[in-house]
């Protein structure tokens, strides 16, 4: 029985992690394929990669809209929570719907629907339309997380702010802002991480720059190659590392 | 700094609900007065409209003479103590007090100085840099207090600022409240549902009931001579007796009792236990048999079946030396000091 469990437990994890293993494997392969048999360790397609002027721009891209597009669909969630939990609105109960719904809708929708209104206007495709797009499918997700962790206990400590004679804006910047820190940290690191592989909306909303995944995408038409592992490897250590941020320093702060 | 307080008329609706009802009410400057009801009476109502919080429906409310009827709370010289102390958790002690201060623009210098004062006045003056949730419940309900005091409001609010504590916490915090009081000399109005920490900490008590001032006045003249049965009942254990009035005086089961100035109908007599005695002084009871006797230490509590009317219970608190056995026979009077009797219309 105790064997059973353990053999799961295996089957489980390598089913989740044999495919990532086996992409970083060969991100080390010593040969022009990325396919067994290993053929001994070598940094050279990492070498190769890292001297790729259109990999790292495209990974530079990919971080600037990250970064930007979470941090806007953030500001602009906790602005709409705060809104929404603190004051007694019209038709409260539609706009936390209509603030949520875009979850629901595919990226793909997302996409084609922000392409048809970006040729209509005649606003260029870029990286800005790309971080827009990004925005539209953060923002509902920052504003569900946000919105759910603004209890009653913080309202009181609003509620003293003001008692002691501070502005609206103030109680909002140093008292209900520092005390949901970890949530908005919570959300802009999700956010960030979503951004980050996101392909269907980079894909249809840039033009000359793009970003990461798309530049990937571009490269997989011309077939396989370790050269592909190796960048896959990165953005994986990207977004661990952006993982372990969240879990070391929100996380565990917030459970103590 | 310190203010009086003067409220005029003042009617509150929640919706259908009418949460207070001609609350008129003046409060000196300097004294510390405390709101005395059961949850839903309307004092915690009455707070937030002397704080700002709620703008009454109907009636003006007066500090130190100037109208405040809709004064934002901010704009108040009031300051209110929430019930569970409302710190900021991300802040220092130090910049938890100093809030009030930094507010109005005051340098950081100088209010740190002045929330070092305040947090020494409450006895947490080495734990500055410490966060709210390093500390017991108990320092924590002090920081809440130096925050407040920090801005020197004329008025301190304070809301059930004991209801978290273990009772005797609750009593020791009660004498230092006193206490800080007496050395700012800010008018406090105190929130509590508590008498017995009404009655250790007040100037004076303003007793509600639904939405209603029953009595107000200072402790023991509450607790001596209430003003309503329900103030009666509220501030501590009371013999109800049920009596008529008339010509004779009001006449009960055990005797008849002097009751002049009173309209003539059915009245209940009040009569606290400790009033009860067995020495003979006073108005006759006549004879009553102990059911049962406890000894409490600074008394002995005797429930008593009076003969004459075997299907009422009168409960006495007897000297501690006197341990009743159960089937005596006592000899129960009262001084006429002692007795209150609430016609109908009074109660």
């Amino acid at each position: 029985m105790r064997m059973a469990a353990w053999l799961y437990l295996i089957l489980a994890f390598g089913f989740i992690y044999l495919p990532v293993g086996t992409l970083v494997l060969f991100s080390f392969q010593d040969g022009t394929l990325p396919v067994p048999p290993f053929n001994g360790p070598s940094l050279q397609w990492y070498t190769e990669v890292l001297a790729d002027d259109d990999i790292t721009a495209a990974l530079i891209n990919s971080l600037v809209v990250a970064i930007g597009s979470s941090a806007v669909a953030v500001v602009l969630g906790f602005l709409a929570a705060y809104g929404l939990a603190r004051h007694v609105l019209p038709g409260s109960a539609i706009m936390r719907g209509l603030l949520i719904a875009p979850l629901t809708v595919s990226y793909l929708i997302v996409g084609l629907g922000l392409l048809i209104v970006l040729n209509r206007t005649g606003i260029g495709l870029s990286l800005f339309t790309a971080g827009i797009g990004h925005v539209v499918i953060n923002l509902p997700l920052a504003f569900a997380i946000i919105y759910a962790s603004m209890g009653a206990q913080h309202e009181n400590a609003e509620r003293a702010a003001r008692d002691l004679g501070a502005s609206e804006a103030k109680v909002v910047l140093l008292v209900t802002a520092p005390m949901l820190a970890p949530t908005l940290a919570a959300a802009f690191f999700l956010s960030v991480t979503l951004s980050w592989d996101e392909f269907i909306i980079a894909f249809l909303l840039t033009r000359f720059d793009i970003t990461l995944p798309v530049e990937i995408w571009s490269m997989l038409r011309s077939g396989l190659s370790p050269r592909l592992n190796a960048i896959g490897s990165v953005v994986f250590l990207i977004s661990v590392t952006a993982v372990l941020i969240l879990e070391f320093t929100v996380l565990r702060r917030r459970r103590s | 700094m310190t203010a009086s307080v003067r409220l005029n008329q003042l009617n509150h609706w929640f919706g259908p609900f009418h949460a207070l009802r001609d609350i008129s009410l003046e409060i000196e400057a300097g004294e510390y007065v405390t709101l005395l009801g059961p949850s839903g009476c309307g004092k915690t109502t009455l707070l937030s409209v002397l704080g700002g919080f709620i703008e009454p429906s109907q009636g003006t409310v007066f500090i130190a003479d100037a109208d405040m009827t809709s004064v934002a709370p901010a704009k108040r010289p009031t300051t209110t103590m929430f019930q569970d102390y409302a710190l900021f958790p991300h802040m220092s002690l130090r910049d938890n007090v100093a809030f009030g201060l930094r507010m109005t623009g005051v340098g950081k210098a100088e209010r740190h100085r002045k929330a070092d004062d305040k947090l020494d006045l409450v006895g947490l003056k080495a734990d500055g840099a410490k966060r709210p949730h390093e500390l017991s419940g108990g320092q924590r309900q002090r920081v809440a207090l130096a925050r407040a005091l920090a801005v020197e409001p004329d008025v301190l609010l304070l809301d059930e600022p004991l209801g978290a504590l273990d009772l005797k916490l609750r009593r020791a915090m009660q004498d230092e409240l006193k206490d800080i009081q007496r050395q700012v000399g800010t008018t406090f109005v105190h929130v509590t549902h508590d008498q017995e920490e009404a009655m250790a900490i007040s100037d004076r008590i303003v007793v509600m009931n639904a939405g209603r001032i029953e009595d107000a006045g200072p402790p023991s003249r509450i607790y001596r001579e209430p003003a309503s049965l329900f103030a009666a009942d509220f501030m501590g254990e009371m013999n109800h007796i049920p009596a008529q009035v008339g010509s004779a005086g009001a006449q009960t089961a055990l005797t008849n009792l002097p009751a002049a100035n009173l309209m003539s109908g059915a009245a209940t007599v009040c009569i606290r236990p400790e009033a009860v005695r067995q020495d003979g002084k006073g108005i006759g009871l006549g004879d009553a048999t102990v059911r049962d006797a406890t000894f409490f230490g600074a008394y002995t509590r005797a429930h008593v079946i009076p003969t004459t009317a075997p299907d009422m219970v009168v409960v006495a608190h007897l000297p501690p030396t006197s341990l009743p056995e159960t089937g005596a026979v006592l000899q129960l009077s009262v001084l006429p000091d002692d007795i209150r009797i609430f016609t109908k219309d009074t109660a």
